[in-house]
């Protein structure tokens, strides 16, 4: 499969940044920099002109949010993707930024190892989609992945450690018929209460315990844990 | 400035000078009309005086052959026993042959230029000024046996008289009319008290003011307004209300409905809760509006009028107080943070300056590091942008308030359940959320950290958020999820647990609360993913609590 060079588009009023971002996508043999704006008008215009495929957004511009942009039909026409970047304190923005459907959301001050990992990605997902004729359900979900994630290896790690959790499947063995709750759990393991609901939780998930449930007299009823 | 005399003063003037007015004008007419009456009295009874003497023989015979002796003596006796101011005879050529005022007449001419009808036969009755003044006088023809005129007699009332009588009988009616005008009088005076103080003391155009200002008032606010009366009919609802509540009618028409027609019956409006109290800002539910409502009863010397609803927006409530507060936020941030950058540039100079970039970089990165890897985390663990947006701007909030938010490490949300929206699910986190962080805040410091498990498995969605703050005292345990229950000093006003209950319920799931230890709460939400699962073992099955104590 022959690759073809992405057209990406800078827009950060910080000069000296833009600079550094251009050199970063200079240097890179996939990537093209087809233009560098500084405010949003500026923005628009280009993105109309360039149609690039990739947008390095900074939010603070001097005539408004970057994050307004992520709203504008002009994106949603050209098909461009756009990695979001803002202050670490502004949290807020970001998860508007992810709710907005950005690729990605990198943190000021810029991480460049986080931003060479981010752009990289965004290649692969590209190109996995031009290389697609068809697109199946497997194929959908493998692009979400790719879209909002690049950590399966961290995705699988559930917190489990397996001393803990013979710990707590111990409790299990010694009787089989019982019942326990998480506050039990709890007094016999000394986790703390979060915990234990994991590692239950996470049994459950495996089919080893499973969940009954205790109405009490009055208020509500209450989950408990029995060996399956 | 001008004097402008009060309502009452007003109405006291208007009234007498009615009365006055009124008084005069029939007083006038009677007056006059008793005046013509006793002309009219007197006229007739000069004519008759004076065609009865005219009649009397012996006075025919003495004017016949003018015998000014008889009929002296004659006239005497007659003018004698008459209330008549005079009376005169003249001859045929209308000389005095007797007047009973003025003896040394006779032999005159009659004056009054009223006698050539009179000798012409016929009787006459006039006011003249004959010779003792202004006169009502009748005359009547002296008649012989040949039907020929042979003298006059006059017979006069002077008008000084008549007038005297009048007026004798007009100051009767006055004195009465005085009496009954006095009355009236009065009777106005406390008239105009008792209206004036009907209106409070206040002047007409005080109160038309009043009323304009009122209605100004009522559509200048923003918060819903409606009035009732005693039977809870509508008497005043402003344009604010009715967009609340979404009614579309001309307020005229609302006028007079019951309220239940217009709000759908809550408890806010029962009757008897009424009658007993006010309330101020509770919450409550206007056709499927969550408001924020006070009710005020109305007295007038101590008689219930009505209420007074007021009631605001609960949104508008919460996104008021949260811009407040944001503002103030800003301040206290841009402080701290100036202060924070210029010692991180200092640190970062000094490090670039002794050639030590790596570290500078290290030093740089850790900046972001945190917040970037959390970022990643949750938008890696959670497939709902939203979902994940609410998680990060919660983390935001509870930081700035210096709350720690952990996520557990396995969380995972792969699939919404599908008994719930994604809207109904961020309702739930959410609310969990702000009851974690301000139950730790209300413990104040060194409280620990608010820790966040969502999981979706194959069978159910699992939130467990639990806080170390001050925790649920057991007996309000079986009301917190109920309407208005709160122990928060601000914000929703416990609408936030209620929410989640109901939703939690809608989706057919459970809520769990327990004690965290050492303190706090945790609250556990259980939610089916809404698919027929056939496994028999996950059959619910119901333990009694006493077969629990018997496993232990």
């Amino acid at each position: 499969m022959q690759a073809e060079m992405i057209d990406v588009m800078i827009v950060e009023d910080e000069n000296q940044l833009a600079q550094l971002y251009a050199e970063l996508i200079d240097n890179h043999r996939w990537l093209r920099l087809v233009g560098m704006a500084s405010t949003l008008r500026e923005a628009k215009a280009l993105i109309e002109e360039k149609r690039p495929q990739l947008l390095l957004l900074d939010n603070y511009l001097p005539d408004g949010q970057g994050i307004s942009l992520l709203e504008n039909d002009v994106l949603k026409k050209t098909n461009c993707s756009v990695i979001f970047i803002t202050a670490a304190s502004d949290m807020n923005t970001c998860s508007q930024a992810i709710r907005s459907g950005a690729f990605d959301y990198i943190l000021k001050p810029v991480s460049w190892n986080r931003l060479q990992q981010s752009l990289e990605r965004f290649i692969q997902f590209s190109q996995t989609q031009r290389a697609w004729k068809v697109v199946d359900q497997q194929n959908v979900d493998s692009l979400y992945q790719l879209q909002a994630k690049d950590f399966t290896s961290k995705a699988g790690n559930k917190g489990i450690e397996e001393n803990t959790l013979n710990l707590v499947e111990g409790i299990f063995m010694q009787d089989a018929g019982r019942c326990y709750s998480v506050d039990e759990v709890v007094s016999e393991t000394g986790l703390s209460k979060t915990t234990a609901r994991r590692y239950l939780e996470h049994c459950v998930q495996k089919g080893d315990l499973r969940v009954e449930m205790l109405y009490g007299k009055i208020g509500h009823p209450r989950r408990m844990y029995r060996r399956a | 400035m001008r004097f402008r005399p009060s309502f009452q003063i007003k109405l006291f003037i208007y009234l007498v000078v009615l009365f006055v007015t009124l008084f005069s004008i029939v007083g006038v007419y009677y007056y006059r009309d008793i005046e013509r009456q006793l002309y009219e009295d007197m006229g007739l009874r000069a004519k008759v005086q004076a065609e009865e003497i005219a009649l009397i023989p012996s006075l025919i015979t003495a004017v016949e052959n003018k015998d000014v002796s008889a009929i002296n003596r004659l006239m005497m006796n007659i003018s004698a026993h008459s209330d008549a101011s005079y009376m005169v005879i003249g001859d045929g050529k209308a000389i005095h042959l007797f007047h009973s005022i003025y003896a040394d007449r006779v032999g005159k001419a009659l004056v009054g230029d009223d006698n050539v009808d009179v000798l012409a036969g016929k009787s006459s009755t006039t006011v003249r000024l004959g010779g003792i003044g202004l006169s009502l006088r009748s005359k009547a023809p002296i008649l012989n046996a040949q039907g020929d005129v042979i003298g006059i007699v006059s017979v006069g009332y002077l008008t000084s008289h008549i007038n005297t009588l009048t007026i004798e009988k007009a100051i009767r009616i006055l004195v009465a009319a005085a009496t009954l005008l006095l009355a009236l009088f009065t009777f106005s005076w406390f008239f105009s008290r008792s209206i004036k103080r009907q209106m409070f003391s206040l002047e007409p155009r005080e109160i038309g003011l009043l009323v304009r200002q009122q209605k100004a008032l009522m559509e200048s606010i923003y918060e819903g307004v409606i009035a009732i009366d005693g039977e809870s009919r509508i008497a005043v609802i402003n344009q604010a209300a009715k967009k609340l509540l979404n009614l579309d009618a001309p307020s005229r028409e609302l006028r007079g409905k019951p309220l239940e027609q217009v709000i759908a019956p809550v408890s806010f409006f029962d009757r008897q809760v009424m009658l007993e109290k006010d309330i101020h800002d509770e919450i409550c539910l206007f056709n499927n509006l969550t408001v924020v409502a006070s009710r005020v009863r109305i007295m007038l010397e101590d008689q219930l009028q009505g209420w007074v609803i007021t009631f605001r927006d609960c949104s508008d409530i919460d996104r008021l107080s949260i811009q407040l507060s944001q503002v103030q936020r800003y301040a206290d941030n841009l402080r701290v943070m100036r202060h924070e950058q210029l010692n991180w540039t200092a640190t970062l100079a000094g490090l670039l300056h002794m050639g030590r970039y790596d570290e500078a970089i290290r030093y740089i990165e850790a900046q972001s590091e945190s917040a970037q890897e959390l970022l990643d985390f949750v938008s890696a663990r959670f497939c709902s942008p939203r979902v994940c947006g609410l998680l990060l701007g919660k983390y935001a909030r509870a930081r700035e308030k210096g709350v720690e938010l952990a996520f557990d490490p396995a969380c995972g949300l792969t699939h919404l359940p599908l008994t719930l929206s994604e809207t109904e699910l961020m309702s739930v986190i959410g609310n969990l959320l702000d009851n974690a962080i301000e139950a730790t805040l209300l413990r104040g410091e060194n409280a620990g950290p608010v820790e966040v498990y969502i999981v979706s498995t194959d069978t159910e969605l699992v939130i467990e958020v639990a806080d170390q703050g001050v925790g649920i005292a057991p007996e309000r345990r079986e009301q917190i999820f109920s309407l208005g229950v709160t122990s928060k000093r601000e914000g929703d006003h416990g609408l936030g647990l209620h929410l989640v209950a109901s939703y939690v319920s809608h989706a057919g799931g459970i809520i769990e609360v327990s004690d965290n230890s050492p303190t706090g709460s945790v609250f556990s939400v259980f939610i089916p993913n809404g698919l027929p699962i056939a496994i028999p073992d996950c059959v619910p099955v119901t333990i009694q609590p006493e077969q629990r104590e018997e496993h232990k």
